[in-house]
């Protein structure tokens, strides 16, 4: 064994130092990891080029791609659709939506790679958060495990599965069948699910949607809820006899309630219906307002309430419309004039609900009130209409609209390209990264998404949290730390019973792919626990299977691709992760013991 | 059915007038009553809150807010009693009072002014110059009263339903007018004209809660909605809205309650 060095002492200092940010958080993980490329050099640990070979990584460059692929599914719509069936089934318990979503991850996990199934679920499962209302880090979390812990499933599910026939040949070992560890596979996914299901409450964080969400949603302002919800209601037969026409502007003034949609006989559907509109007999109407006054209404005017939105529930939702908050700009066209006078709702189809100024908010009469400059309106309408008001540049949006516009005609355009990257992938075996960029920029190029929408899908702190942490793995492996660890802890236990050494290579390739790539964990691991299990008169197989299987025990810190990418959007910290991470490593290796044990009898 | 206001110039019998419509459409005709209702509710002598109904603000009281304290008493009373509807009020300023209701028959009952100057010489025993300076004086002092409160003159036959004049046309003719007109459907209460009450008694009643705090803040109130408009500043507007917090609770037929900064509009209490 190799002595000591001070390269090798100087490595473990510096995986301690982002080990111990990625626990005290002073700095963001991504912050941690650029820290790491541009302390690895400056040490003489990795070299300049080495430092920032990450960015151009086959797995950076490739999740770049899938993102991009994601977006335009998204754009497409192709995503809603896919989800449907699954929100049919599950219904709104979020113990179900897991369960679904998590299965199907898996699912695709097992043949392709975990962060590839991983980004092309992250948006549909942001809009399933929104549409059940079901905090996003109640989910991300449970899915993400599940598709690493997919890639588990087939010999094609992970890279070190993958990798690890051709690395016992040397050995001359009887290779793996493509399945033989599907049933380890399906007992680790099936372990990982009920974990969250049973003890999800313990282990993930308890945030409500909305903090948890910010990264995806618009901030909604705390005054948003003053302005109450949306209501359906249905006016009877005789609503226009023997009495004055109701407009939408008397339903406003009356009662503070703000008819954000109603139908024209037969069944035309108006959304933000101008103030003169007249309430006619016999339709639908949706309101925006508080509980007491849409009550109040519905008694005095003698509609029916219904208990939830039904003609329109598909219209008024988050999918195609929206409420903003929108600033009067300094030297705006609308300053010193009055709602009334700039007449939004004839011009724009948008429905002003309130005017908040110096802290006040203003629902009554809102139409007489002079705008000045810093006054926030609130406005709901259709993101379409909305954005042609944003366009007009009179209002700043403080809050972005969130929902662009679907362009569903470029569905098969879209699905088109994703075959086209995974025919590359799969017929012609050209690389990942190549053929997924390829798909992204066909996408591109098809204006299924513009150049600008595929940069802002992506997240830049997954891709330097990723692209930063490849440089600490070259340098573990490079400076032969890696190897010096795993020949110490081989040495410590001495000889063991073969179950004990199976679960101290767990342990250890567990370790391992926490800091240095799952492939890089294999590579290492592999040849030196097959001499090891010789020597301990275990079987060398099992051995190379536990590393294969184990490097995908990434749980306990975000530096799997798969924590990564959803770290950001789930809004957690390093500390949610060792918390889960924890239980679920720990019953991985228990487990995975436990199946080797049951189906191989070692 | 109706609720009828007569404002009466001095010695045109508009008194007798009220009393018999309200005999004959068996209404309750009402008057003083107002005021004693205003001075035991809110607890002011009945000689200041007539002072401030009949005479013209002087230089100084313009300046003071007695006088509009006083009247939004004397509104709140007045609305409180004709929301039970079917009501002849022959005080004063009840077409003023009274703005914006729909159902209101609005008349004016008026003399010729020799007749006046004849009726007031002999009450007053002095001569026919005197009376008619006193006469002149008087109705100056209404019409100074009406333009400083609500920037209208009493005289405008516009401000009417009915202008009546009795000389050649008695008390009786004037009567039997009076209660056809009452009679027509334009003047029987609708349900928004109910509503429309019960929202000017709600501004009345916020009014004379924040009188004190800011005498020109002007009230308006629809289906309980009510807005506080007020040009003072920044301290009385703190003040007012911690008033109107209380306001809420205090008063069940407020749905809500905002302040709004600026010019009052014409039709605020």
């Amino acid at each position: 064994m190799e002595p000591l060095t001070t390269e090798m002492i100087l490595v473990m200092a510096m995986i301690g130092v982002a080990v111990f940010l990625f626990v005290v958080e002073w700095v963001r993980v991504d912050v941690v990891a650029i820290l790491m490329m541009v302390a690895l050099p400056l040490l003489h640990l990795v070299s300049p080029k080495e430092a920032f070979v990450g960015f151009s990584s086959n797995a950076v460059i490739s999740i770049i791609a899938v993102i991009i692929i994601g977006a335009g599914l998204d754009k497409t719509g192709i995503i809603n659709k896919l989800v449907a069936p699954i929100m049919r089934l599950a219904g709104g318990s979020a113990s179900r939506v897991v369960v679904f979503i998590s299965l199907t991850v898996a699912l695709i996990s097992s043949f392709m790679q975990n962060i590839g199934a991983a980004a092309l679920f992250l948006p549909a499962i942001q809009r399933i958060s929104k549409s059940v209302k079901i905090p996003i880090s109640r989910l991300l979390m449970p899915v993400g495990f599940s598709a690493i812990l997919g890639g588990t499933v087939t010999l094609v599910g992970c890279s070190p599965l993958i990798l690890l026939n051709d690395l016992l040949a040397p050995f001359h070992l009887e290779p793996f069948g493509l399945f033989d560890v599907t049933p380890i596979g399906l007992a680790l996914v099936a372990t990982g699910i009920a974990c969250f299901i049973v003890l999800g409450r313990f282990i993930l964080p308890q945030k409500p949607a909305e903090t948890a969400d910010d990264e995806s949603l618009p901030e909604i302002p705390a005054a948003l809820k003053e302005m109450g919800d949306m209501y359906e209601l249905h006016t009877p037969a005789d609503f226009t006899d023997y009495r004055d026409p109701v407009r939408v502007d008397d339903l406003r003034r009356r009662y503070l309630v703000n008819t954000v949609a109603l139908t024209e006989p037969p069944d035309y559907k108006l959304i933000s219906p101008p103030p003169e509109t007249e309430i006619r007999s016999d339709i639908d109407i949706v309101v925006r307002g508080r509980l007491s006054d849409v009550k109040r209404m519905a008694q005095k005017e003698g509609m029916e309430l219904k208990d939830r939105l039904q003609f329109f529930q598909n219209d008024v939702t988050a999918e195609n419309a929206g409420t903003v908050e929108a600033v009067v700009a300094p030297r705006s066209a609308l300053e010193g004039k009055t709602l009334n006078q700039v007449n939004l709702q004839d011009r724009f189809r948008v429905t002003p609900l309130a005017i908040y100024r110096q802290g006040q908010t203003y629902r009554a009469e809102i139409g007489d009130l002079k705008l000045s400059v810093g006054d926030a309106i609130l406005i709901y309408g259709k993101w379409s209409r909305l954005k042609v008001l944003q366009q007009e540049r009179s209002l700043l949006f403080t809050t972005p609209i969130d929902v662009e516009t679907l362009r569903p005609e470029k569905a098969l355009l879209a699905g088109l390209w994703l075959l086209t990257a995974l025919t590359m992938i799969m017929i012609f075996h050209i690389q990942l990264s190549v053929s997924l960029m390829t798909g992204a920029l066909g996408m591109v190029i098809t204006r299924v998404l513009s150049i600008d929408e595929a940069y802002q899908s992506v997240d830049w702190r997954t891709i330097f949290l990723l692209a930063g942490l490849i440089p600490l793995g070259i340098a573990t492996q490079n400076t032969g730390t890696a190897a010096w660890i795993a020949h110490a802890v081989l040495k410590t236990i001495g000889t063991v019973s073969p179950v004990v050494l199976l679960t101290v290579i767990g342990i250890l390739s567990t370790i391992f792919t926490l800091v240095i790539s799952n492939v890089g964990a294999t590579v290492l691991l592999v040849p030196l626990v097959v001499n090891m299990a010789m020597a301990a008169h275990a079987d060398p197989r099992m051995a190379a299977l536990v590393v294969g299987l184990a490097t995908s025990n990434s749980f306990l810190l975000p530096t799997h691709q798969v924590n990564a990418l959803y770290m950001g959007p789930g809004g957690y910290r390093s500390i949610d992760f060792m918390r889960a991470g924890l239980v679920i490593s720990a019953l991985f290796i228990v487990v995975m013991i436990g199946m080797i044990y049951l189906i191989y009898g070692i | 059915m109706a609720v009828i206001t007569i404002s009466r110039g001095s010695y045109s019998r508009g008194k007798e007038v009220a009393e018999q419509v309200a005999v004959r459409l068996g209404y309750a005709c009402i008057s003083r009553e107002v005021l004693l209702d205003a001075s035991k509710r809110f607890n002011i002598p009945e000689v200041k809150l007539i002072r401030a109904i009949h005479d013209a603000p002087g230089v100084l009281d313009r300046f003071g807010h007695d006088r509009r304290v006083y009247i939004a008493c004397i509104r709140s009373a007045l609305i409180q009693r004709i929301r039970r509807d079917n009501v002849v009020y022959h005080g004063l300023a009840g077409h003023f009072l009274l703005e914006g209701v729909s159902h209101v028959l609005k008349v004016r009952i008026i003399s010729d002014m020799d007749s006046r100057i004849r009726a007031e010489a002999a009450r007053e025993h002095i001569n026919l110059e005197k009376a008619r300076a006193l006469l002149l004086k008087d109705d100056q002092e209404r019409r100074k009263w009406a333009q400083a409160l609500y920037g209208k003159d009493p005289w405008d036959s516009s401000l009417y339903d009915l202008v009546i004049k009795i000389q050649k046309l008695g008390v009786e003719d004037a009567v039997d007018f009076i209660c056809q007109a009452a009679a027509k459907r334009q003047f029987c209460a609708t349900g928004a004209s109910q509503q429309r009450l019960d929202d000017l008694h709600l501004a009345c009643r916020v009014k004379t809660a924040i009188v004190e705090i800011d005498a020109n803040a002007g009230v308006t109130s629809e289906y309980g909605n009510v807005l506080v408009y007020t040009q003072a500043g920044e301290r009385t507007v703190r003040r007012l809205r911690k008033r109107i917090q209380s306001l809420s609770t205090e008063y069940s037929d407020i749905n809500n309650l905002e302040i709004r900064t600026g010019p009052v509009p014409s039709g605020a209490v």
